[in-house]
């Protein structure tokens, strides 16, 4: 007996040690805005020291918020930008402990030179003084889009609580007064290019001024143009300049929050102790040192402000206060359907042979997602009237010429024509997109739109893309080409063509529709 | 004497036998759970308020003491008052945060056995030294003799109502309209509370429905004017620290939460206090409400639980560790050395909140 108990002991002991040895450590997933990515290695150091394997996914808090609200986010914590998506989305109540890591401003980052010739160094600005600026033709930004990231979304509340004056909270009957929204959409035509992620606009805004091209302006975060300095001060030093718009600023909270999945209170203690631990003095000041505020934490320490580019942690920002969230879905309606810069985006769609079958059935369902007011309202990518819509089917060459507008009959009508649509024959991309820049160039008043090229494909492309490249090189403006992979396409040449015209490529082999939608956040 | 194996085995049989005769004869005898260790577990619902307190070690082994444990779960005081989702689960026990709840549930059918005050803890303003600084110029606070201060929420309520800059009240550092912030009355106590003080207070008196047709608008107009309003009073509490004073000049609170928060880690609060960044400030407004936290009863065996709250021992900790106040607003032992002083010893003036009917009438125009 005693023996036999000595042999299952040594074999517990074993298999324990086993474990041990072997290393498994228990997942855990965070889904977080792109702007976190810097605090990625802080998390990770402690996962990996509590024998957790933390994984991370950057999304839009557009994108957090919707898979909140239908239960699709696979996710064991949350850290969107703000809370505002998770009051608005998480119905159901399921993120639990959700606590703000760090506040971060959505500012107005200028190029110095700029900001100096707009006689905005060293004094205060308000909105109305970048609503001046924009309506004479004298400066353009970046800016996230403001229904797919929070970062858009913050700055379209301070323009839209600007634009009513005196600081106050926006009410419903306020999106319908004329003088408003002819304000709003004044300062968001000075958008000269979008995106659905602001991690995603920073870089865009180095890598042109790697290339020599300077952008006026970015809104983002006060810890991303922090870094995007610094970034530029290993370029040239022609920093971006800091406006903190003296008529108040949306402020991010940056909450990270528990998902509870029912795997065990074991998963939820080690979530409340990652964040007793991001709010430890210790990893406080290294968070502080990114640039990100945390008062009364960190013993009050904070990132040394840098006077070169107006930067000040310390500088009281006075926050815009955010609306009721019926209010918030409102205005984002109509920012999306009606005061956002027009669209003028032409779609390169693939119906060679290789299409023919599941392909071609789920190309035509994703457009019918996209042409369908009701369903792209629902994710917030509905087109607007003043939206421009080219269709290009193709295969070794360009089927079909089909322009419209966002007005639901002509989406109608563009839907029709994908409708009756057949796959067969080549792959020929270059010829596509050769003519989708042809017919962007030709439209008037070009500078009234963000334009945009969007190709799908689900093969191997033939074709002259060194002749395509060289055509886009000499075309103004520049037309940024995105890619939508779908099947076995081979993604080295979207990727190729994306990386030289400023864009970027999405995976639209699982779910279609979504690499659309993300697409439409970009246009 | 020798004794035989035999006999010893006998006796060990026979006192063993009396012993778990004992023990089975008293184990739910609840004078002798608590020295047995034996404990009924009850089931019920409180505000998210006291969740530190009655997670609480020393609290729970004082309940322990009493044979009691707590299954206790969160939801809001209005909802675990009328919810039938929540009712359906019978709960033995209720502890929702205001006084009116006791109604709103003998209203929606609950079988209150009794109903006591267990804990009481005053509304609060939270704000920042810049911001009390400014408002003290302005004539809208007054500090008090014992160092504490006293806001006018009447005045502050009107400018806010009349569109004020906070220029014109004395707070140069903040842009635009001044602006005080609570949580949603229709989920949250303390937005409740204060949703019933601001209609006493632009009623001048206690609220009635007569009252309610005249100044429920204006009472509507100052939460609209809050734009998003928190879900939960904690949740809000920790928005006013975590954005500071550009972000949250002025929050609705209980008295409580700063306690709770300063005995959570007193090093901080020592830290805080010798920095030069503004430090959080409480200010009681004049008049106040009480939060009063009134423990209802509905099995028979949670009874046992409201003499187990109130007794000296419980309430000591509940001032000493977590600012509650008791059930008539004194005050239990000496406070945490880091708290000594943060809290004055009774609260001046006190309105009692309007009817139930009024409060849930003001609630319903609030959601419409």
């Amino acid at each position: 007996m005693t023996r036999l108990f000595q042999i299952v002991l040594t074999l517990v002991l074993g298999a324990a040690l086993a474990a041990c040895g072997s290393g498994t450590k228990v997942p855990f997933t965070i889904t977080a805005g792109s702007e976190n990515e810097v605090l990625q290695p802080v998390v990770a150091a402690f996962c990996d020291q509590k024998g957790y394997e933390c994984s991370f996914a950057y999304k839009g808090s557009l994108d957090i918020g919707l898979g909140l609200g239908d239960g699709t986010l696979d996710t064991d914590a949350v850290w969107p930008a703000s809370s505002v998506w998770i009051d608005m989305f998480d119905t159901g109540r399921t993120v639990k402990h959700a606590t703000s890591i760090a506040q971060m401003p959505v500012i107005l980052g200028v190029r110095q030179s700029k900001a100096e010739a707009l006689g905005w160094v060293g004094r205060d600005v308000t909105m109305r003084d970048v609503l001046t600026a924009v309506e004479a033709g004298e400066l353009r930004f970046l800016m996230t889009s403001a229904t797919q990231s929070n970062s858009g979304a913050s700055a379209y509340l301070s323009m839209l609580t600007s634009a009513l004056g005196g600081g106050a909270v926006l009410k419903p009957g306020d999106l319908e007064r004329a003088e408003v929204r002819e304000t709003v959409q004044t300062l968001l035509s000075g958008v000269e290019r979008s995106s659905g992620s602001s991690g995603w606009l920073a870089e865009l805004y180095l890598k042109a001024a790697e290339e020599g091209t300077r952008y006026d302006a970015m809104w983002n975060y006060e810890p991303v143009l922090k870094e995007t300095n610094d970034a530029l001060r290993q370029l040239d030093g022609d920093l971006l300049y800091a406006v903190y718009p003296a008529d108040g600023v949306a402020i991010a909270d940056s909450p990270l929050g528990f998902v509870d999945r029912g795997r065990g209170a074991e998963l939820e203690t080690f979530f409340t102790d990652l964040v007793a631990h991001l709010q430890s003095d210790e990893v406080g000041r290294r968070i502080a040192e990114t640039g990100r505020r945390i008062p009364l934490a960190a013993g009050g320490f904070t990132a040394k402000p840098e006077p070169d580019w107006n930067f000040d942690p310390n500088r009281l920002v006075t926050a815009i206060r955010k609306p009721e969230p019926a209010v918030i879905r409102q205005a984002l309606d109509l920012y999306q359907g009606a005061l956002r810069k027009p669209s003028l985006t032409a779609l390169c769609l693939d119906f060679s042979g290789s299409m023919e079958g599941e392909g071609e059935a789920q190309l035509k369902q994703a457009m019918s997602f996209l042409f369908t007011p009701e369903l792209a309202s629902e994710v917030l990518v509905q087109w607007s009237p003043a939206d421009q819509i080219i269709v290009l089917p193709f295969d070794s060459s360009v089927r079909g010429h089909y322009a419209g507008t966002g007005d639901a009959t002509e989406q109608q009508g563009l839907l029709d024509v994908v409708d009756n649509e057949r796959a067969d024959g080549g792959t020929d991309m270059y010829a596509c997109a050769g003519e989708a820049l042809d017919t962007i160039a030709a439209t008037g008043n070009l500078a009234a739109f963000l334009p945009a090229i969007v190709i799908l494909t689900d093969g191997r492309s033939d074709g002259d893309m060194d002749g395509f490249l060289q055509k886009w090189r000499q075309s103004v403006p520049h037309v940024p080409v995105f890619g939508i992979t779908f099947g076995d396409a081979d993604k080295s040449q979207l990727d190729t063509l994306a990386e030289v015209t400023s864009a970027r490529v999405f995976d639209g082999r699982s779910n279609l529709s979504g690499a659309f939608r993300s697409a439409r956040g970009y246009n | 004497m020798a004794l035989s194996r035999r006999a010893f085995g006998l006796g060990l049989l026979g006192a063993s036998v009396a012993g778990t005769g004992t023990y089975f004869a008293i184990k739910d005898r609840p004078e002798f759970q608590g020295l047995i260790g034996n404990r009924t577990e009850l089931f019920g619902f409180l505000g998210g308020e006291k969740q530190a307190f009655i997670e609480d070690a020393d609290v729970v082994r004082a309940l322990g003491n009493h044979g009691l444990g707590l299954d206790a779960r969160v939801a809001g005081s209005v909802e675990m008052s009328r919810e039938p989702a929540l009712l359906g689960q019978n709960p033995q026990f209720l502890w929702p945060s205001s006084s009116v709840m006791v109604d709103i549930a003998r209203a929606s059918g609950v079988k209150v056995r009794r109903d006591q005050v267990v804990l009481n803890s005053p509304i609060v303003v939270y704000s920042w030294e810049p911001v009390v600084a400014g408002l003290t110029k302005a004539g809208l606070v007054t500090a008090t003799m014992s160092g504490h201060y006293e806001l006018d929420l009447l005045a502050l309520l009107s400018a806010v109502l009349a569109g004020t800059d906070w220029s014109e009240l004395g707070v140069d550092v903040l842009y635009g309209r001044s602006r005080l912030v609570s949580t949603d009355p229709n989920r949250s106590n303390s937005g409740f509370m204060f949703a019933g003080l601001v209609l006493n207070l632009l009623s001048g008196d206690v609220a009635d429905m007569e009252a309610l047709d005249v100044v429920g608008e204006k009472a509507r107009d100052i939460f609209a004017g809050m734009g998003l309003k928190s879900s939960s009073s904690g949740k809000l509490f920790d928005q006013y620290l975590a954005g500071g004073y550009g972000a949250e000049p002025m929050v609705v609170g209980y008295e409580n939460q700063l306690v709770e928060w300063i005995l959570a880690d007193p090093e901080r609060w020592q830290r805080i206090a010798k920095s030069t960044q503004p430090k959080p400030v409480m200010l009681y407004p004049r008049p106040t409400a009480y939060s009063a936290h009134p423990l209802i009863t509905i099995a028979e065996a949670a009874d046992r639980l409201l003499e187990a709250l109130l007794s000296e021992p419980v309430q000591q900790l509940a001032w000493m560790k977590h600012g509650f106040r008791g059930p008539l607003g004194a005050v239990s032992g000496s406070a945490d050395p880091a708290i000594a002083g943060l809290l004055p010893d009774g609260i001046g003036a006190v309105l009692p909140m309007p009817a139930a009917n009024v409060m849930l009438a003001f609630l319903s125009r609030l959601a419409a």
